[in-house]
């Protein structure tokens, strides 16, 4: 039980009470932009990492963590009072979470939703304890056929197998690529796409592209249709968020079948906490129907809005392993994190945890002082943070505009930077007005280097024969699954694809 | 707005009904994002085969490269095609994650019925009685570009607590606020509140422009 000793290390140095101030402040940013509908977490810590730079990286990443699980704490309030959901995660809790909220059990949702967010964190981070040194295990034996293909693996399945159109999360891929290629190129030295401009020669900042896409492209989006779209009509969530016992029993087993379905989609790049919290949602669908609950589908079942909840911290919470123990990001999120460890010169990894392992134990540690402090915040709050739905939008974008410039601006001081950003946040409009996925470009952003350096070590170790990249069983294996999950992602689209031009026909 | 709004199109609306045959254009100005990915391409291969290598590693700097290079020329004449055979009028399915879900899948995942869909339209029951020219509200949009270019023009003369706070005043401005002189003292109110915790706070370096030199 070494790894609880760590952990209760970690717990030592992050409940001094300057941290605890950081998970706090980290909590609150996060559930407010959960609340705040197309704001979220991967937005949140990219608009604050650059302003985070003076702060030391351990007092950084306690806030992130707060950061990190809020997003998930506030995203369904806006689902479930105006059934808008917030962010496409809050999706699957907004059918019957607004059901209750229309036969007057508003309040009662909204407690749900902490305590399910809450114990789906809670299991997904213990998991993430244990489990960790033994994915550390598991990647010391990678080398750089198996990188190359795990990358090639996330790439595929965020940009291929989850999305609306391969073409259009094919483009976001190619595109996030491109973006990672300028700069020196690091083995041979050669300077790539810059135009002969030195402040290129780095390449083009994570934070930039990030804040652009998430950011000023979101600014521009709400500005494109601000005066158009009608606004949703909101319920307002009176009295105590408190569960009875009864309450509480029908919803525990969903919490924890919905944790179920979370805890291992964090480790697949299928890009976030969509895909398990539909299947969370359809088997409580399923078991309603077959014990003929009243309830679901009608004034609202505690069980239909639990289980989704749970899943999607769940995810959440073994992303974290996967992005900490073998420097995989499975959604947008984790790719920002990933972003914030390279920014303060940690490569997440099997080496992280021998490096900095003080930081990593101490980050783990505030994921559960996080978890703590947000279902305190959440549940007796949960009608305070109904009010922020109220906030005018013109000064909520105004602010983010101004928080952008002021970021990308802080890191620099380089003009060039801010009308990079300008161009970046124009592509990020381009692809939200055309649903083209943004966290393809992310992703590869992020891995796009990381995967050009093992495809070339691997081919010099060869001396140029392809046979390398499927020579051993782990990415013979990788390659398989992902060429299974691309035809079974085929056969779906086909199909619905007839069936649509079936139902067009008969029309 | 929402991710999974419905999004009405709305000018080629109007056209489906006044006139028999639509015009080319309608439904496919997606062809924007070909010429970008077109751009990006050639731009990268212009780079390529211009690129001063250095070194004589065996798979160069050029290799991986060209591998984009290959994956962006394939995939804008996909999206080409696939726009010239499908134009989007009018577009009203949903779309999670602004296209990074499929619907189908999601739908399928979730046992989804009509009720789930019938729960989806009544939240977008309101959809709007006019109908515009364009989806999307130009002169919104190039208002605040207009303020974000002027921004970083003005960031170095005038330093950051003027030009920051005319950014909010055009940004608020622009998305329908009614009151411009309340506006102006919002902006130079939040402008010198991030000077004072990010600047004297944090330690950033933000300009101080000729306000600094008066001081």
């Amino acid at each position: 039980m070494e790894q609880l000793e760590l952990l209760m290390g970690g717990f030592a140095s992050a409940l001094t009470p300057i941290n605890l101030l950081w998970v706090l402040i980290g909590a609150i940013l996060g559930t407010a932009v959960g609340v705040l509908p197309g704001l979220g977490s991967a937005m949140a810590v990219a608009l604050l990492l650059p302003v985070t730079f003076s702060l030391e990286p351990t007092a950084a990443f306690i806030m992130f963590a707060g950061i990190y699980f809020g997003g998930l704490f506030g995203d369904s309030t806006s689902g479930i009072l105006l059934n808008t959901p917030g962010n496409s995660s809050a999706m699957a809790s907004t059918f019957e979470g607004h059901r209750m909220a229309k036969s007057g059990q508003a309040a009662k949702a909204l407690a749900t939703c902490a305590i399910g967010a809450f114990i789906g964190g809670l299991i997904a981070t213990t998991l993430v304890v244990f489990f960790a040194p033994t994915l550390v295990k598991m990647a010391t034996v990678f080398g750089p056929a198996e990188y190359f293909a795990l990358a090639v693996f996330a790439f595929l399945a965020i940009s291929a197998v989850v999305s609306e159109s391969v073409i259009r999360g094919l483009a976001a891929l190619g595109i996030g690529l491109a973006l990672a290629l300028v700069g020196i190129d690091g083995p041979s030295g050669t300077s790539r796409f810059t135009l002969g401009m030195p402040q290129l020669f780095d390449g083009i900042s994570v934070i930039v592209i990030t804040v652009g896409l998430l950011a000023l492209g979101e600014v521009f989006h709400i500005a494109s249709r601000i005066h158009r779209d009608p606004a949703a009509t909101q319920i307002d969530a009176k009295g105590r968020a408190r569960l009875n016992l009864a309450d509480f029993r029908k919803a525990l087993p969903a919490w924890l079948r919905g944790t179920a379905f979370g805890a291992p989609f964090g480790l697949i790049p299928a890009g976030g906490a969509e895909v398990p919290t539909f299947l969370a949602y359809g088997t409580e669908k399923q078991l309603a129907k077959r014990r003929s609950d009243p309830e679901f589908g009608t004034t609202g079942s505690i069980r239909g809005l639990a289980a989704p909840e749970a899943a999607a911290n769940a995810t959440a919470g073994t992303a974290m392993g996967a992005l900490l123990a073998l420097g995989l990001p499975t959604s947008a999120t984790a790719a920002i994190m990933l972003a914030a460890f390279q920014q303060y010169g940690m490569q997440p990894g099997p080496l992280l945890f021998e490096r900095s392992g003080d930081l990593v134990w101490a980050l783990l540690a505030s994921l559960f002082i996080g978890l703590v402090i947000l279902v305190m915040i959440n549940m007796p709050f949960a009608s305070v943070w109904a009010k922020l739905l109220s906030i005018p939008k013109h000064y909520l974008y105004a602010g983010i505009t101004v928080f952008s410039m002021l970021g990308v601006y802080a890191v620099s001081s380089a003009i060039l930077d801010l009308w990079l950003l300008i161009a970046i946040g124009l592509v990020g409009f381009m692809m939200r007005r055309y649903n083209i996925p943004l966290a393809p470009v992310l992703i590869a952003v992020i891995l796009g280097p990381m995967a050009e350096t093992e495809l070339r070590r691997a081919l010099a170790v060869s001396e140029g024969n392809l046979g390398i990249l499927v020579g051993s069983p782990i990415t013979v294996t990788l390659y398989i699954v992902l060429a299974a999950a691309l035809v079974l992602s085929a056969v779906q689209h086909l199909r619905h694809r007839r069936a649509n031009r079936r139902a067009v026909l008969v029309s | 707005m929402s991710i999974t709004q419905h999004q009405p199109e709305a000018g080629s609306v109007k056209k489906s009904q006044g006139k028999p045959k639509p015009r080319f254009g309608a439904g496919r100005s997606e062809f924007v994002v070909v010429a970008v990915l077109y751009a990006l391409a050639v731009f990268l291969t212009i780079g390529t085969v211009t690129m001063k290598v250095q070194g004589k590693s065996a798979p160069g700097p050029q290799f991986f490269p060209i591998l984009v290079c290959v994956v962006l020329y394939l995939v804008a004449t996909l999206l080409a095609i696939q726009i010239l055979r499908s134009p989007k009028v009018p577009d009203h399915s949903i779309h999670p994650g602004h296209g990074q879900f499929s619907a189908d899948m999601l739908h399928d995942l979730g046992h989804l019925g009509k009720e789930e869909d019938a729960a989806f339209e009544e939240g977008l029951s309101a959809t709007p009685g006019k109908t515009w020219k364009t989806y999307t509200d130009w002169r919104t949009v190039g208002l605040m570009l207009g303020g974000l270019v002027a921004f970083v023009l003005i960031l170095n003369p005038l330093g950051w607590i003027i030009s920051a706070a005319t950014l909010f005043w055009v940004v608020a401005c622009a998305l329908g606020s009614r009151r411009p002189i309340f506006d102006a003292g919002v902006g130079l109110l939040f402008s010198s509140i991030t000077q004072l915790a990010f600047g004297a706070g944090l330690g950033l370096s933000l300009p101080s422009g000729f306000i600094g030199g008066i001081l």
